[in-house]
């Protein structure tokens, strides 16, 4: 393992007090929580948090900002948050307008959150819980029971941001996670595994002429692993296999992503946009936003992941609305 | 006593951790036998942390100190004992928030909600073989009887978990890692239950209260 780690047991608090250190004009944190937050917090406006396991940064810490998340913790890498750190997160973030608690679907972080919303609404601050679950490769896998929350996640939390910004209540912001959820899907791609700073090796086997098709961002197994295909070839897969889940059919508008998973350049992400571009032309589709980076990522994993979400009006002006965050690729 | 202090309920957490840290590598064995074999790793390492932190922490008040404890369930207890036993501690802190002292029937309140809480956070009813399977009829027991004797009590429940390891030692586990493997979880008790048996024969011993076991898991 070659990586630029210190001790492995404190990867986590070090990164975060470097994101920290690089926006002490935006955000503030407490990292004992392993916590981040946005400095200032209108109480008038609904709080969005999040939190899960770390290594698929920039989700979530640093998604911390406006017209983003309010606060964010994370867990240890690959791991969910302990249920205190959530507690805290929620306490940190709650405004009288409510808090807006979005979890990624993998059991761990649903049981943390579970817990800490429940501990919290005992406090008497008022929340509500929303659950992402945009990958269409598998319906149950390794840590879930029913489909993963993966790179869709950007979206709905964009897009409930923003409306949180803008002053929606509580009620409001949840139906626009809805929305968003409801209409976005997912799937990815690997050529590699990748290393957890803690294990020091990889958690799979893949051979060089392989790729796992599917794939979850903890390195789970998706559909079916075969040999290596062309990029457009590889595209066609994703784009396939999204398009048809919804599906995504003639006439509609869509915000399509292109989410490297840590360890694929930014040259080859945009060879998958291009193809990307061109299959959607052909169903019809008008791409009214794209994105191409890394949005949710699975440490340094080569691979991609491809994202679509149909959009309406309200998700068109919620996605187009400014946000600023630790990463500033937003 | 028909009353329980904060420093009763201190003691028996203290006794609790002893119980667990001791019967580390049985309770995995046992888990091992249909499960992943983590159960008694996971418990006894978080009732590690409870043993080391319990003199410090938090005990203005019962529910104060059960909440801290369930904090750290979650937080140290692996796998989904973690957040089973954390809910469990979570819920009878509610029970008992801002309480230094308890009587009868906010114990049993505290039982019943941390049974309630349980079975939403896993999914799991009466007869999965489960710890639900002692828990349930532990609190049955006890709305049955008016607390005027503690002592009584506890030898009560102590005894509905021992018929309960018997009782369950037949079923096909339908939730949990035991599930996993269907049919091959019948004939092996199920380790939470055989978990809050222990916990609560110790008890009996500890407290001077006649009780004597049935299940082999109890006389080893």
């Amino acid at each position: 393992m070659k990586k630029f780690v210190n001790d492995p047991a404190n990867f986590v608090p070090e990164f975060m007090a470097g994101v920290l250190a690089a926006n002490a004009d935006l955000l503030e944190g407490n990292l004992e929580f392993q916590m981040i937050k946005r400095k200032t917090i209108d109480a008038s406006k609904v709080a969005i948090v999040q939190g899960s396991g770390s290594g698929h940064e920039p989700a979530h810490v640093m998604a911390v900002g406006p017209g983003m998340l309010t606060a964010a913790c994370q867990g240890p890498v690959f791991a969910a948050p302990p249920v205190d750190a959530c507690y805290e997160t929620i306490k940190a973030a709650a405004t009288d307008a409510g808090v807006l608690v979005l979890v990624n679907n993998y059991q761990g972080d649903r049981m943390a959150w579970d817990m800490a919303c429940e501990m919290a609404e005992a406090e008497g601050i008022k929340l509500k819980q929303f659950i992402i679950n945009d990958d269409v490769a598998v319906q149950d896998s390794l840590y879930t029971v029913g489909r993963r929350g993966v790179a869709g996640n950007f979206f709905v939390m964009k897009a409930a941001g923003a409306a949180a910004e803008a002053g929606a209540d509580l009620d409001a912001v949840y139906a626009v996670a809805e929305k968003v959820n409801a209409n976005v899907r997912t799937m990815g791609v690997a050529l590699t595994s990748c290393i957890p700073p803690q294990k020091g090796d990889v958690i799979f086997d893949i051979g060089d002429d392989e790729m796992e098709v599917g794939v979850g961002i903890h390195g789970e197994p998706g559909r079916e692993r075969t040999k290596i295909k062309p990029a457009d070839d590889i595209t066609k897969l994703l784009y396939d296999a999204v398009q048809s889940d919804l599906p995504f059919s003639s006439g509609d508008r869509v915000a399509l992503m292109v989410n490297g998973l840590g360890g694929t350049p930014p040259a080859e992400l945009y060879v998958v946009y291009n193809k990307a571009a061109k299959l959607a032309a052909e169903t019809g589709l008008t791409i009214a936003r794209n994105y191409v980076g890394e949005y949710c990522t699975a440490i340094e994993m080569a691979g991609v992941s491809l994202t679509m979400l149909k959009l309406d009006a309200e998700l068109e002006e919620l996605l187009a609305a400014p946000a600023e965050t630790a990463c500033r690729i937003f | 006593m028909s009353t329980l202090t904060i420093a009763d309920v201190e003691q028996a957490i203290d006794i609790t951790c002893d119980t667990v840290i001791r019967n580390e590598k049985y309770f995995s064995d046992l888990d091992g036998l249909a499960g992943d074999g983590d159960f008694g790793t996971s418990l006894a390492t978080g009732f590690k942390v409870i043993k080391a932190d319990l003199p410090t922490i938090d005990k203005s008040a019962v529910g104060a100190m059960l909440l801290k404890i369930s904090m750290i369930c979650s937080k140290h207890v692996g796998g989904s004992s973690g957040p089973i036993w954390g809910t469990g501690f979570m819920r009878a802190g509610m029970a008992s928030k801002g309480m230094t002292e308890i009587d009868y029937a906010t114990l049993v309140a505290m039982v019943g909600s941390a049974l309630e809480g349980i079975m939403a956070r896993g999914g799991a009813k009466r007869g999965d073989k489960t710890l639900l399977d002692a828990l349930i009829p532990i609190h049955e027991t006890m709305q049955a009887m008016d607390g005027s004797d503690l002592k009584a009590v506890l030898a009560a429940v102590a005894g509905v978990a021992d018929k309960a390891i018997d009782e369950t030692r037949n079923l096909v586990a339908h939730r949990g890692r035991a599930s996993q493997v269907g049919e091959r979880s019948a004939n092996t008790p199920d380790p939470g239950i055989v978990g809050i048996a222990t916990i609560l024969n110790d008890w009996c011993k500890h407290y001077g209260v006649d009780f004597v076991p049935n299940a082999p898991e109890l006389n080893r």
